[in-house]
C-alpha cells in the first residue's frame, strides 16, 4: 500500500513536470497551429542555459529565473525570423522547419556544452528528503512538483483572468475574428510561442537535477508533450494540465507491477483513450 | 517518358558509383517515399508514423524468414500484408482526425508501437534488434549475392513506381487530391471521406511494408530504429527535400537524404546541423523541393532566352 | 612529339618493371587499414570522442606504423544503431580495405557488427558485457577485451560479501539489453554460492533518466543492497536518485559494471558514500602500461581516463601485439597469433583464450572514499580487490569457435 502512495505522489510531481511541457505546446499549437517539433529542444535549451547561469552567477535561483527568460528570447527569435513566415505554409513545411530546428539546437549543445552529460546538483538548500510516513521522497522533487503547480496555476490565471490572456484564448477558438477585431495578431503569436518557450525552458531547468543533462533530453520529453496535448486537446489548457497529471500517475503506478511497460503506458492510455473519444479527454470535436 | 528513362539510367549506373549496398537502400526508400508521398502530397494528409508500417512488417517478415524459412516472395507479401493491416489500425484512429491532431496522432502511435517492439525482446530483440535475418536463394537466384539483390529490388521499385502512377492516374488518385485540395467539398459531392483517407493509408502501408521487409533483408538485421520516429521523420524529410507535389519527389529525395547523409557523416560528426540548416533553407526558399527549384530554373532559363 | 616520346618510354620502363621484377610494385609499403566504429550520434554520442582518443594514442604510440607499413586510422561513426553501424563498417570494409576494426561500443549494435566480420573475413576486436560475441554467437573473427561477465560478477560479489556479510538481501536494476541481461544471469549464479535473496530486479530502458519509479519500487523491497548493472548516463541517474530516495548512503550502492572515473566525478561525494564499484579499468591500477598512459592522457585531456578510452587503447595495443607477434598483417595470421597470446599490459596479466577469444584478465573492484578522506578532487576511490576468474567451462556457450 506504501509502494502504491508513493507511486502516486511520485506520479503526481512526474505529472506535473508532463503539464508543464504540454502546457506549453498546447499553448503553441492551439493558438500558431503549427506542429512544434522543436519544443523537445526548447526544453533541452533551458537546462543547459540553467547550468551556464549557475557556473557564472553561482545561484540557482537566479539561474531559474533567468535560463527560461533566455528561452523565451529564443523563443522570439524564432517566431520573428521564421516560424512568422510559415503560418500560411501548411503544417508539412511547418513541421520540416521546427524540425530542423530542433537538430540545429541538438548539434549547437554538443559543440557548446560537449557530447558528455553532466549533473547539476540542486541547492543545498533542496537536498536531501523528507520522510513522509509512506515514503522517503526528496525536498527537490516536492520543489519542483509545487513550482510547476505554481507555474501551471499562474498560466492559468493568466489566461483566465487577463484582458490578454482572454485575448489568447480567443485566438485559440478563432484567429481571423481577433485579428477582425483590430488586434495585432503578429503580436499575439510572437508572445504565445515566448511563453510556451518559456514554459518548456523552465520545465527543463526545473528537470536538470533530477535527470541531469545530455543532449538527448528533450527528444524524450517531446513525445510525452505530444501525448499530453492530443490527450488534452489541442489549446485546451485545463485538459493538458490533467492529461499530463493521468499520465504521470500511470506511468508511476505501471512501474510498481509491471516496471517494463511503464514508459509504454503512456502511449497505450493515449492510444485507448482516443480509441473511445478521438478528440482527447476535453477536446472538442 | 523523359522521366522514366532517366530512373533507367540512374538504376543501371549507380551501383557503379556507389556500393551496391548503398545504392539498394537508396531504391527501398524510395518505396516507402511513395508510400508515404501517397498520403502527403496527393491526400494532403501529413503521416508522421510511416516507420510503423515498415517497422512492423520488417519485424514479422523477419521473424518467419528466421524461423520459418519462407522464401523471399512470401516475405514480400507479408510485407504487403502487415504493412495494410497495421495502417488500417493506425488511419482508422488516425483519419478521424485532422489538422495538428492527426500529425500528433500519427507520431504518438509510433511511438507505442515502438515502445511494445521495445519491451517484446523475447521476439524483437528490444534494442538489440532481430538479427540473423536471412536472405534465401529461391529458384536459383543467390539473393545473397549484393548486385543479385540489387536487380532484384529495382525491379521491385520500378513495378512500385509504375503501380502508384496507375493509381495517381487513376480515378482513386483524383478523389484523394481532391480530398487534399478540399475536403469538405470532396464531401458534399458525395465521397465518403475518411474511408477514402483510410484507403489511401492502407495502400501507403502496403508500399512502406515492402520496403521494411526489403531493408531487413538487406541488412540482415530489423533494428529498433526501423520503427522509430527518426525513420518515420526522415522518409517526410526526404520526400519534403524532393518535392511532395511530384511523383518522382521521393525518388529524388531519397537520393538526396541518403547520399548526403552518407557522404556527411564521414567529414564531420555534427553534420545533422548542417541537415537542419538544409531543411531551414527548403522551407524558406525551395519549398517545393528539389522538383520545384528545377522547374524553377528551367521556367527561368526559358523566360530568358531572347525571343526570336 | 619529344614529349609523347618520353612518355612513351617511361611507362614501358614502368610496364616491364611489373613483369619483369612483380616483387617490386608489390613490395611497395602498403596501408594497413584500421577501423574505429565509434559513435559520435546517439546514445552513445558521449562515449565515442573518448574511444577515439585512447585509440589514437596507441596508434601514435607507434608513429602510425607497423611491421615497417604505414596505418591508416579511419573511424566511422555508427550513430548507436544496428543498421547504421553495420552499414557503414561494411562501406570502410570495402571502400577503405578495412580488414580490423575496432569498436562499437554497445553490446547490441556490437552483435550486429561481429557477424559483418565474420561475413567480410576482418578482424573485429570489442569491449563490452556481452557474453555472446565469446558465448553463443563466437566465431573465428571476434574478440572480446572486457572481462566476461561472470568474472566481474564473480569479482564483485565476492569481493562485496567479505566486506558487507550481513547484506543478502538485493534488488536490482538492470539496463534492458544484451549487455544487462548477462551480468544479471551471472550476479545472480555467483549470489547464490552466497545464500543472497533477489528481493527485485528490473529492467529499464538504455538512455532511462527517470529512475524514481524504479528507486520507489526499490525501496519498498527493503533490501540490505541495491545492484546496478548498467553504466554511463544511466548508472549516474541511477546512483543520484537512489541517494536522493534515501536509500543510500544507509544501504550500499553497488555498480557493477562502471565506467569509473568517468561515472564517479559526476556524483558528488555524499552520493559516493557507501558505494562500491566494480570496472574494466580504474586509472589508479598498479601496471608500469596503465601508469604511463594515465599519465599521457591526463596531461593531453585533463581528466583521468575511464573504462571508455582505455578499452580502446588496450584493444588496440593487443591487436598491434598480435600483429608483432605474427610479423604478418595478413586477418588470418594475426589472429592465429592473438589465440593464445599473453601480454604483460594495461591491466597486468592479460591473456586471449583460443577456444572463446575471450580475454582473461583481471576485473577491478572498488571501494568509494568519504569526502574526508579524499586527499585531492580526483581521489575518489581505492582499489580493493581485482578477480580474475574465467567463466567456468559448464557455462561456455562457445562449443566450436569455428574456422576460417
Amino acid at each position: 500500500m506504501n509502494l502504491l502512495l508513493g507511486q502516486i505522489l511520485n506520479g503526481i510531481a512526474t505529472g506535473m513536470l508532463y503539464a508543464l511541457m504540454g502546457l506549453g505546446l498546447s499553448l503553441i499549437t492551439g493558438v500558431l497551429n503549427i506542429p512544434n517539433f522543436a519544443h523537445g529542444a526548447l526544453f533541452a535549451v533551458g537546462a543547459y542555459f540553467l547550468v551556464s547561469v549557475v557556473g557564472v552567477l553561482g545561484n540557482f535561483w537566479l539561474g531559474l529565473l533567468l535560463a527560461p527568460l533566455g528561452v523565451a528570447l529564443l523563443g522570439l527569435v524564432i517566431e520573428y525570423a521564421g516560424i512568422r513566415r510559415l503560418y500560411s505554409a501548411g503544417h508539412d513545411y511547418q513541421l520540416l522547419f521546427t524540425f530542423g530546428l530542433a537538430l540545429i539546437l541538438n548539434e549547437l549543445i554538443i559543440l557548446i556544452w560537449g557530447p558528455v552529460g553532466i549533473s547539476h546538483l540542486p541547492p543545498a538548500l533542496l537536498r536531501g528528503g523528507v520522510d513522509l510516513g509512506f515514503t522517503f521522497y526528496p525536498k527537490y522533487r516536492l520543489f519542483v512538483m509545487v513550482m510547476a503547480g505554481l507555474l501551471v496555476a499562474a498560466t492559468w490565471l493568466f489566461l483566465e483572468k487577463t484582458r490578454y490572456g482572454a485575448i489568447m484564448r480567443a485566438g485559440i477558438e478563432n484567429k481571423e475574428m481577433v485579428s477582425l477585431l483590430g488586434i495585432d495578431i503578429h503580436r499575439l503569436f510572437t508572445v504565445a510561442f515566448a511563453i510556451g518557450a518559456f514554459l518548456a525552458g523552465i520545465a527543463g531547468a526545473l528537470t536538470a537535477p533530477i535527470r541531469g543533462l545530455s543532449p538527448q533530453m528533450g527528444v524524450d520529453m517531446l513525445g510525452i508533450a505530444f501525448v499530453v496535448v492530443a490527450l488534452g486537446g489541442l489549446g485546451n489548457l485545463l485538459g493538458a494540465i490533467a492529461a499530463g497529471l493521468l499520465i504521470g500517475v500511470a506511468q508511476a503506478v505501471v512501474a510498481a507491477y509491471w516496471t517494463e511497460a511503464s514508459t509504454a503506458v503512456i502511449f497505450a492510455v493515449m492510444a485507448l483513450v482516443l480509441l473511445v473519444r478521438p478528440q482527447g479527454m476535453f477536446g472538442i470535436r | 517518358m523523359r522521366a522514366f528513362f532517366l530512373i533507367l539510367i540512374s538504376i543501371c549506373v549507380l551501383p557503379l558509383i556507389v556500393r551496391p549496398v548503398i545504392a539498394t537502400e537508396i531504391w527501398i526508400f524510395a518505396i516507402f517515399g511513395l508510400g508515404l508521398n501517397l498520403l502527403l502530397g496527393y491526400t494532403g494528409l501529413l503521416s508522421f508514423g510511416q516507420s510503423t508500417f515498415f517497422g512492423s512488417a520488417a519485424y514479422v517478415a523477419g521473424w518467419l524468414l528466421k524461423h520459418y524459412g519462407i522464401n523471399v516472395f512470401i516475405a514480400l507479401g507479408i510485407g504487403v500484408g502487415v504493412g495494410a493491416l497495421s495502417a488500417l489500425v493506425v488511419g482508422y484512429l488516425c483519419v478521424q482526425r485532422s489538422g495538428l491532431y492527426f500529425i500528433m496522432l500519427t507520431f504518438a502511435l509510433n511511438q507505442l508501437f515502438y515502445f511494445v517492439a521495445y519491451q517484446w525482446t523475447s521476439v524483437t530483440g528490444g534494442e538489440d534488434g532481430m538479427q540473423g535475418v536471412p536472405r534465401p536463394e529461391f529458384l536459383g537466384l543467390d539473393f545473397k549475392d549484393p548486385l543479385v539483390y540489387y536487380v532484384f529490388v529495382s525491379v521491385l521499385f520500378l513495378a512500385s513506381l509504375w503501380l502508384m502512377k496507375r493509381i495517381v492516374e487513376s480515378p482513386l488518385g483524383r478523389i484523394l487530391q481532391a480530398i487534399r485540395e478540399n475536403e469538405v467539398r470532396a464531401g458534399a459531392v458525395g465521397y465518403h471521406v475518411p474511408r477514402f483517407k483510410l484507403l489511401a493509408f492502407v495502400i501507403g502501408g502496403a508500399f512502406s511494408g515492402v520496403a521494411g521487409v526489403l531493408y531487413a533483408m538487406l541488412f540482415g538485421i530489423v533494428p529498433l530504429e526501423a520503427i522509430g520516429f527518426v525513420f518515420s521523420g526522415n522518409v517526410v524529410f526526404a520526400t519534403l527535400i524532393g518535392g511532395s507535389g511530384s511523383l518522382y519527389g521521393p525518388i529524388i529525395g531519397s537520393f538526396v537524404f541518403i547520399w548526403l547523409s552518407e557522404s556527411m557523416s564521414v567529414v564531420w560528426a555534427r553534420w545533422p546541423l548542417l541537415l537542419g540548416v538544409a531543411f531551414v533553407i527548403v522551407v524558406l526558399f525551395l519549398r517545393g523541393g528539389v522538383v520545384e527549384a528545377w522547374h524553377r530554373f528551367w521556367t527561368w532559363r526559358r523566360s530568358s532566352k531572347p525571343a526570336t | 612529339m619529344g614529349k609523347l616520346q618520353r612518355r612513351d618510354i617511361l611507362k614501358a620502363g614502368v610496364g616491364a618493371a611489373a613483369l619483369g621484377f612483380p616483387a617490386l610494385l608489390r613490395a611497395q609499403p602498403k596501408e594497413v587499414v584500421i577501423l574505429g566504429l565509434w559513435d559520435q550520434t546517439g546514445a552513445f554520442a558521449d562515449v565515442g570522442p573518448l574511444n577515439d582518443r585512447g585509440m589514437r594514442m596507441a596508434l601514435e604510440e607507434r608513429d602510425m606504423k607497423i611491421l615497417g607499413r604505414p596505418i591508416k586510422y579511419v573511424t566511422r561513426d555508427g550513430a548507436t544503431q544496428a543498421g547504421t553501424s553495420t552499414r557503414r563498417a561494411e562501406e570502410a570494409i570495402d571502400g577503405e580495405g578495412a580488414r580490423f576494426m575496432i569498436g562499437p561500443w554497445s553490446s547490441g549494435v556490437a552483435l550486429a557488427v561481429s557477424e559483418v566480420a565474420k561475413r567480410k573475413k576482418v578482424l573485429h576486436f570489442f569491449s563490452g558485457g556481452t557474453e555472446d560475441i565469446s558465448g553463443a554467437r563466437c566465431h573465428r573473427y571476434s574478440f572480446q577485451w572486457a572481462a566476461s561477465p561472470y568474472t566481474a560478477a564473480k569479482t564483485v560479489v565476492d569481493n562485496f560479501m567479505k566486506a558487507n556479510p550481513k547484506a543478502k538481501r538485493w534488488h536490482l536494476l538492470v539496463a534492458d539489453y544484451a549487455f544487462g541481461w548477462s551480468v544479471e544471469k551471472y550476479i545472480k549464479e555467483v549470489g547464490k554460492t552466497h545464500g543472497l535473496e533477489f528481493v527485485g530486479a528490473d529492467r529499464h530502458p538504455l538512455g532511462e533518466r527517470e529512475f524514481s519509479n524504479y528507486v520507489q519500487k526499490a525501496a519498498a523491497n527493503r533490501p540490505d543492497a541495491v545492484a546496478m548493472i548498467n553504466f554511463g548516463g544511466d548508472a549516474v541517474a541511477g546512483a543520484r536518485e537512489i541517494f536522493n530516495f534515501g536509500l543510500t548512503p544507509k544501504i550500499p550502492l553497488i555498480m557493477s559494471w562502471s565506467s569509473g572515473v568517468e561515472e564517479l566525478i559526476q556524483l558528488s561525494p555524499e552520493i559516493r558514500e557507501n558505494l562500491w564499484v566494480g570496472t574494466n579499468f580504474y586509472y589508479t591500477a598498479d601496471t608500469p602500461v596503465a601508469k604511463e598512459f594515465v599519465k599521457n592522457y591526463r596531461a593531453k585531456f585533463k581528466t583521468p581516463p575511464g573504462y571508455a578510452p582505455s578499452a580502446a587503447y588496450s584493444m588496440t595495443r593487443l591487436m598491434l601485439a598480435g600483429f608483432d607477434k605474427a610479423k604478418s598483417a595478413e586477418v588470418q595470421d594475426v589472429i592465429k597469433a592473438l589465440e593464445g597470446i599473453e601480454v604483460n599490459d594495461l591491466l597486468g596479466r592479460m591473456r586471449v583464450e583460443p577456444a572463446t577469444h575471450q580475454t582473461l584478465r583481471p576485473y577491478f573492484f572498488l571501494r568509494c572514499k568519504p569526502k574526508k578522506a579524499m586527499k585531492e578532487e580526483l581521489d575518489l576511490a581505492d582499489v580493493i580487490a581485482t578477480g580474475d576468474t574465467p567463466l567456468p567451462k559448464e557455462y561456455a556457450a562457445c562449443k566450436d569457435i569455428g574456422g576460417f
